[in-house]
């Protein structure tokens, strides 16, 4: 392993940026993800930084069951987002649709559908720090070594 | 011809302030801002078309996921609506536990909206400090009804779970603790000479168009109208004594004012709720029946108002929902951000009002 490469992976493990979109949920998820935030649970001590900014991410965070008005919009986001990047179902809505999966209803999922999808965290909603747990085992995997294999 | 508008400028629909999608679409000359509007349809589902022709059983739980924040006042003005309709009666013990469990979730919601508005105009201590004493309020919603979010803990006749001793007193310790350090937060945003610049007279919204554009809530007790406030007209909240809180000014700290003051005010009417609880049953019975109404709460962002159709079964045959958030997203764009000074306060005076996209859609 060269140097360098060994110096990023040491970056990258403790410098995690986080965006997060939703597409159609109960907004139930949404306060889960900012309750990480909060001093009991403390997302940022494990340099996980939540700023909601596509073009800075490296995790975006996909709530909600999919509805007709992200329908181009959610592909054009996930292009935004640098490599290496990665995106987490944060609640049943993107896994199945959870209750708003019915006949007449306009939702379309799952998410993974749309935008690949490379962990899930059921719940409706998820505990904080379940979704903190999906984050931080996630998170060496994907980048570690990343530039080593992608060759 | 004078040129009026020099940029129309798109905030949103993911945007670091907002926590839900929309799309603001400011008109501007230099950095006045001319005119605004709102673009909604992100997040439409379609809920109360899933909900026709289902028993109410499983109406009862696609209602609290109408909204996230405020999922247990939608469940108890669905569920009384109900009993409305069936003349259901609800035992004094369980009224009581109602109010203590829907008092609990305006707390946590109204810090939530504080909170968001102290992240938007960049004072992070303060809004750390508030999310780490929402966690207070959830832990006690936790301990009394099983879940944090979507607890379904009012169920016709009654609630589900009994208060059990053990439970009152923890409550009543982590209120002391709430009251203590909200106390100290409400000096932190009433002292700050920086928060008075970015908050005071920014995004003024006078009586007379508060009235005009129909606003509820919080927005509205700002404006000077403690009318609004629905829960007057509920005869539990009426046995309480409860008197609105309100101010007049209008502007950005006003409204943040009323949510720490309906805050401090949930405190009080948690711990008088906790002194008039006697032991006795929390459920009674009965069967729903065919009818039709409509019947109003107050949610923590304004009046909620439910119409609700069912037959002998029991079945919805029809519902729509009215929501609080659609009535001060207008008031909103129309009249605070109009005339707002400067673009930066365009995201600030927004989520002052408290918008709740999810339960606006639906």
């Amino acid at each position: 392993m060269s140097i360098l490469q060994s110096f990023k992976n040491l970056v990258r493990s403790r410098s995690i940026h986080v965006a997060y979109v939703d597409v159609g949920s109960c907004n139930g998820c949404d306060i889960e993800v900012l309750a990480c935030l909060a001093p009991r649970y403390d997302i940022e001590q494990y340099g996980i930084y939540v700023h909601n900014n596509p073009r800075e991410a490296d995790i975006l965070l996909v709530i909600g069951a999919y509805t007709p008005g992200w329908e181009d919009k959610l592909q054009g986001l996930w292009e935004k987002i640098p490599d290496p990047k990665v995106a987490i179902a944060i609640g049943n809505c993107p896994i199945s649709g959870c209750v708003f999966n019915r006949p007449h209803s306009y939702v379309n999922p799952p998410v993974s559908k749309h935008i690949p999808i490379a962990a899930q965290v059921p719940g409706c909603p998820p505990r904080p720090t379940e979704i903190l747990q999906a984050v931080l085992s996630l998170a060496p995997e994907v980048f570690k070594d990343y530039e080593r294999r992608k060759r | 011809m004078k040129k009026t508008v020099d940029v129309s400028i798109p905030i949103g629909p993911v945007h670091p302030c907002f926590k839900e999608p929309a799309r603001v679409k400011c008109e501007t000359r230099g950095e006045y801002v001319l005119s605004a509007e709102c673009e909604l349809g992100y997040m439409k589902k379609g809920i109360e078309l899933i909900m026709r022709g289902r028993p109410w059983q499983e109406v009862m739980f696609l209602a609290e996921r109408i909204c996230g924040i405020c999922s247990v006042i939608h469940n108890m003005v669905f569920i009384e609506a109900l009993e409305k309709i069936s003349d259901i009666p609800v035992p004094e013990r369980g009224a009581l536990l109602r109010v203590i469990v829907n008092e609990l979730d305006r707390m946590q919601s109204h810090i939530l909206a504080n909170f968001s508005y102290c992240y938007t105009i960049e004072h992070e201590t303060l809004g750390m400090y508030l999310l780490d004493i929402r966690e207070s309020a959830m832990d006690e919603l936790e301990r009394i009804t099983g879940a944090r979010v979507t607890c379904a803990y009012i169920v016709p006749g009654g609630v589900r779970f009994d208060l059990r001793d053990e439970d009152a007193v923890h409550l009543r310790a982590s209120l002391d603790i709430i009251e203590r350090d909200m106390k100290r937060y409400i000096r932190m945003f009433e002292g700050g000479p920086l928060i008075a610049l970015r908050s005071k007279d920014v995004g003024v919204l006078t009586k007379e168009s508060a009235k005009e554009a129909h606003a509820v809530g919080p927005t509205a007790r700002a404006s000077g109208m403690p009318e609004t406030d629905m829960r007057l007209h509920h005869p539990t909240y009426q046995k309480l004594n409860f008197k609105p809180v309100f101010r007049t000014e209008g502007d950005n700290f006003a409204r943040i004012m009323v949510r720490f003051e309906e805050i401090m005010q949930s405190i009080d009417l948690i711990r008088r709720c906790l002194d008039m609880l006697r032991p006795g049953p929390i459920r009674g019975g009965g069967i729903p029946s065919a009818g039709e109404t409509v019947y109003r709460g107050e949610a923590p962002r304004g009046e909620l108002s439910y119409y609700l159709k069912t037959d002998d079964a029991g079945r919805i045959v029809d519902i729509s929902v009215q929501t609080p958030s659609i009535m001060n997203i207008e008031a909103c764009t129309h009249y605070m951000l109009k005339g707002v000074a400067s673009l930066a306060d365009v995201p600030s005076t927004f989520i002052s009002a408290d918008p709740c996209i999810a339960c606006t859609e639906r």
